[in-house]
């Protein structure tokens, strides 16, 4: 995670629902109505590194100005879901950066379960991507949904993976370089 | 511009470290002795056997002046041994088959007669010294020790087996069968490394560590990118929970719990 990385300034701009503690004078605008008050109790998706300073008096114990909740990417409906089959889960359509938003939200939240599952879904989920690039079935094989549900982490990853097989084969004569 | 490469080290770096593998060679005609950086080459005396470094022996191989004697692994008979070992023995499900044994380490079947097969080497000062991998010979003729020896893969077995393959075949016992069995030892290889996915979050958590006994050189480059990448997102997700774990360790250090035994002595003291 460097400050440069790309990745984890998208990261960063992913949505994540907070409500407001206290009211805000003149912050309608983030509501789209500028000029206006916000009014306790409104709740409303703000970007990740928005909610995250906001809520920091959460941390300190003074009174705070949002609490955040759990991303629909990450509710208990999908954990379940991962649950039954990692495999099938559209990562993708959940959050781009699924694995980079869990992993932050698992900074702000103590979540032991959730931890176990991501990492299991990971898991079973890598294994299968590494199959696939090494074993590559063409844009319209039976893996091509599962190719398109992967999320940023996982792309790069099976980028790497089957970069480096393509290499292998080119060096051994068993490809032509295009 | 960006560098072109990708991190890590591509297959052709890969074949260049492994040109400096010692294998043996009959010559055709004769040679001085080469003074080389990597040591002297001996003169070469046309029946009589000598051992060259890879790149030369290549070289002279394809100019027609020197024959390469496969290392005794290269030869269809051991290869389909290992690729038994590996694709049908129970021990080595989920193993890679051992690596060569080491100098002085007794191999798997005599362990009683110890007979070290190490040869003390001298510096060009006159210091002794035991070569280890990859200095040591695993690639000439005579690096099989005894018939008994479970024949091994040594670390350069890919890039060894396929630049033979490819510049000496006519040297070679049955080159295509050979060339058959290569690949199907790397196909039978991979698939393990691939669905070796599971252990690869003991490395992730601190203090752990995933064996990789008898893995290849240009198979841990080839695999490289995608292993350390699902560490990485393992470590990643985990890293809450391995901050909660550690956190709870000073604790009780702090507290004076920890009395330097073993950690599970430590989830026991927990429980007060």
């Amino acid at each position: 995670m460097s400050y440069y990385d790309v990745d984890s300034i998208l990261t960063d701009a992913q949505k994540l629902p907070c409500t407001f503690e206290l009211e805000v004078p003149g912050l309608g605008i983030l509501e789209g109505n500028p000029g206006e008050d916000i009014k306790a109790g409104t709740r409303m998706d703000l970007p990740l590194w928005l909610g995250e300073m906001l809520s920091i008096g959460a941390r300190l114990g003074t009174s705070r100005l949002v609490t955040l909740d759990m991303p629909d990417a990450l509710s208990e409906r999908v954990m379940n879901a991962l649950k039954a089959d990692p495999r099938t889960v559209d990562l993708r359509a959940l959050a781009p950066h699924f694995y980079s938003l869990s992993e932050r939200i698992l900074e702000i939240f103590e979540e032991e379960e959730m931890v176990d599952v991501l990492s299991d879904t990971f898991k079973k989920r890598a294994a299968e991507i590494a199959d696939h690039a090494h074993n590559p079935r063409g844009a319209v094989g039976d893996g091509v949904d599962f190719l398109r549900g992967l999320d940023e982490t996982e792309r790069q990853l099976f980028r790497s993976a089957h970069d480096r097989a393509k290499e292998m084969r080119i060096w051994s004569g068993e490809a032509k370089r295009k | 511009m960006a560098f072109p490469h990708p991190r890590g080290i591509i297959p052709s770096e890969i074949a260049f470290l492994a040109e400096m593998e010692m294998v043996t060679v009959v010559p055709r005609q004769r040679l001085e002795g080469l003074e080389l950086l990597g040591g002297p080459i001996e003169p070469l005396v046309p029946p009589r056997r000598a051992s060259l470094p890879l790149w030369l022996a290549l070289l002279l191989k394809r100019q027609r002046r020197a024959n390469i004697i496969p290392p005794a692994w290269l030869h269809p008979d051991p290869l389909g041994l290992i690729l038994e070992v590996e694709s049908q023995h129970q021990d080595y499900k989920n193993a890679f088959s051992p690596p060569p044994p080491l100098p002085g380490q007794p191999s798997v079947q005599d362990r009683a007669a110890l007979e070290p097969i190490a040869r003390p080497q001298y510096t060009p000062d006159g210091d002794r010294y035991y070569p280890s991998p990859p200095f040591l010979a695993q690639n000439t003729a005579q690096a099989s020790t005894s018939a008994r020896d479970m024949p091994a893969l040594p670390f350069h077995w890919v890039e060894v087996g396929n630049m033979l393959l490819d510049a000496a075949s006519d040297d070679l016992v049955d080159p295509d069968q050979t060339r058959r069995l290569l690949k199907d030892l790397r196909e039978v290889r991979m698939a393990k490394m691939r669905s070796g996915v599971d252990v690869l979050d003991a490395a992730a958590t601190g203090g752990g560590g995933v064996a990789l006994t008898g893995v290849g050189a240009m198979e841990v480059g080839e695999e490289r990118g995608f292993v350390a990448g699902v560490v990485n997102g393992l470590r990643k997700i985990g890293a809450s929970k391995e901050q909660a774990r550690r956190e709870a360790m000073a604790e009780q250090r702090a507290n004076g719990g920890y009395d330097g035994t073993q950690d599970d002595e430590e989830e026991d003291y927990m429980e007060f």
